[in-house]
């Protein structure tokens, strides 16, 4: 078939950078969950965090005198396609943040997923950042991008941003440079992360250098003195959602759209830093009584390092006997892990009901009801 | 991670126990930790031995 037309308008839109910036069309996204679609850990249930993961890949640093909660909502944007958002609910406050102490959300990366940004080259690519935001305090706010290279020491290009009305859903674009002279690790240890200040303290602002759009060392720069501070009140609250990490450099109309990834392929790529799993059954053989008994188990994806693992809930294990109960209640009381494959032993407790003539013996579990977690996050 | 109440040697039952450790954090939360110096309760494990705090014992 012959063309008859060539559509050159649409074909020189903004979404074509007029460099030699790499482009990653049929790439994943760089961000994960960026639609914070995904809740393995917590659902919607709103949960005080002060270090810790929230809504998957995302974690909260809330190290002030006050308290505050993360939640996945369902209040967002109208008309972008999402569904979901990341609430944070202040519930006990503190209207002076000391120096050293800070709020944050944060994502962290592998170096090796990062090479593309070709830092330390004097093709460093510029970094778009894009996402929508919703707060009921506004001002001037923070994010932070700070790599590490491979010597191990960390850069940080803080820039901000500005919400000016409240309570209102808006699209922030930011811009960072690329580090020409300090490359990213080239490992699955942390390269990269993105930082969104919602409080700061002075040891973190005292360098001046936020909003410089340039690389610095040390913790001075980290965020611009001006950050509001969001701890103010218990009436308070922050929302991000449709968050976009591009390379090159774009403005708000040039910006690509977003990535919006299947449920299932957003899953996926989060269970490399952690994953949760329930309603499983097992088999297994064990000798004698009163032992503890092991039973095998996996995670379904390969994670970034040897996992660590938790578990909550019991197990049921059924097991022969020709006399009495054939079935108990066991506690998991060991996890060992072998390595980044998961393959996991789960240690129970005695069986005092178990055979007690010796030989080996099957045992069926039923852990329909339990939860067992991985957790390989950087 | 700056919440680790305790850290205790998880026995070795002729498996892997020896290459895992029980981190108890602020909250009660029990946490099976490999050695693994890319996992990150391990690296706070560490720092938080630095810091001049002990390991406990297996039972």
């Amino acid at each position: 078939m012959a063309l008859s037309k060539i559509d050159l308008a649409n074909m020189l839109t903004g979404l074509v950078p007029n460099d030699n910036t790499i482009r990653r069309p049929n790439a994943k996204p760089l961000i994960f969950n960026g639609s914070m679609d995904l809740s393995q850990r917590y659902g919607t249930t709103a949960t005080t965090i002060t270090e810790g993961y929230s809504l998957d890949r995302w974690e909260f640093v809330e190290d002030t005198d006050g308290s505050a909660t993360v939640a996945q909502t369902a209040t967002v944007p109208t008309g972008k396609g999402f569904a979901k958002s990341l609430d944070v609910q202040v519930t006990g406050t503190d209207s002076s943040i000391a120096a050293s102490q800070d709020v944050r959300i944060v994502q962290k990366f592998e170096g090796q997923d990062l090479q593309v940004l070709k830092y330390g080259t004097s093709d460093a690519e510029k970094v778009t950042l894009s996402f929508h935001v919703k707060s009921s305090t506004t001002g001037t706010y923070s994010a932070t991008l700070r790599h590490t290279n491979t010597s191990g020491t960390a850069y940080v290009n803080s820039l901000t941003f500005s919400i000016s009305s409240a309570n209102t859903w808006e699209q922030k674009v930011l811009v960072f440079n690329g580090n020409t002279a300090q490359d990213i690790r080239n490992t699955n240890t942390e390269g990269l992360r993105l930082e969104i200040y919602l409080a700061v303290g002075s040891n973190f602002t005292s360098g001046g250098g936020a909003n410089a759009n340039s690389w610095t060392t040390g913790n001075t720069n980290r965020a611009s003195a001006s950050n509001v501070n969001l701890m103010t009140s218990t009436d308070n609250d922050f929302f991000l959602t449709g968050i976009q990490l591009e390379v090159g450099e774009y403005t708000s109309s040039t910006l690509p759209p977003f990535q919006h990834e299947s449920f299932g392929d957003n899953l996926a790529r989060c269970k490399r830093y952690y994953e949760t799993q329930t309603g499983f059954y097992f088999y297994s053989f064990q000798s004698g009584t009163n032992v503890v008994h092991d039973v095998p188990i996996n995670c379904k994806v390969e994670k970034r390092a040897t996992p660590t693992g938790s578990f909550s809930g019991s197990v049921v294990s059924y097991y022969p006997n020709t006399s009495g109960a054939n079935s108990e209640t066991n506690n998991v009381t060991a996890i060992a892990i072998g390595d980044k494959n998961g393959s996991t032993l789960l240690s129970l407790n005695t069986e005092a009901q178990a055979p007690t003539d010796a030989g080996y013996y099957p045992i069926y579990a039923d852990a329909r009801n339990a939860v067992a977690n991985w957790d390989a996050e950087l | 991670m700056n919440n680790i109440k305790s850290v205790k040697q998880l026995a070795n039952n002729g498996e892997q126990g020896d290459n895992m450790l029980i981190l108890i954090d602020n909250q009660d939360n029990k946490l099976f930790v490999p050695k693994d110096e890319e996992n990150r309760h391990y690296q706070a494990i560490l720092q938080w031995v630095a810091d001049g705090n002990t390991i406990q014992e297996a039972d």
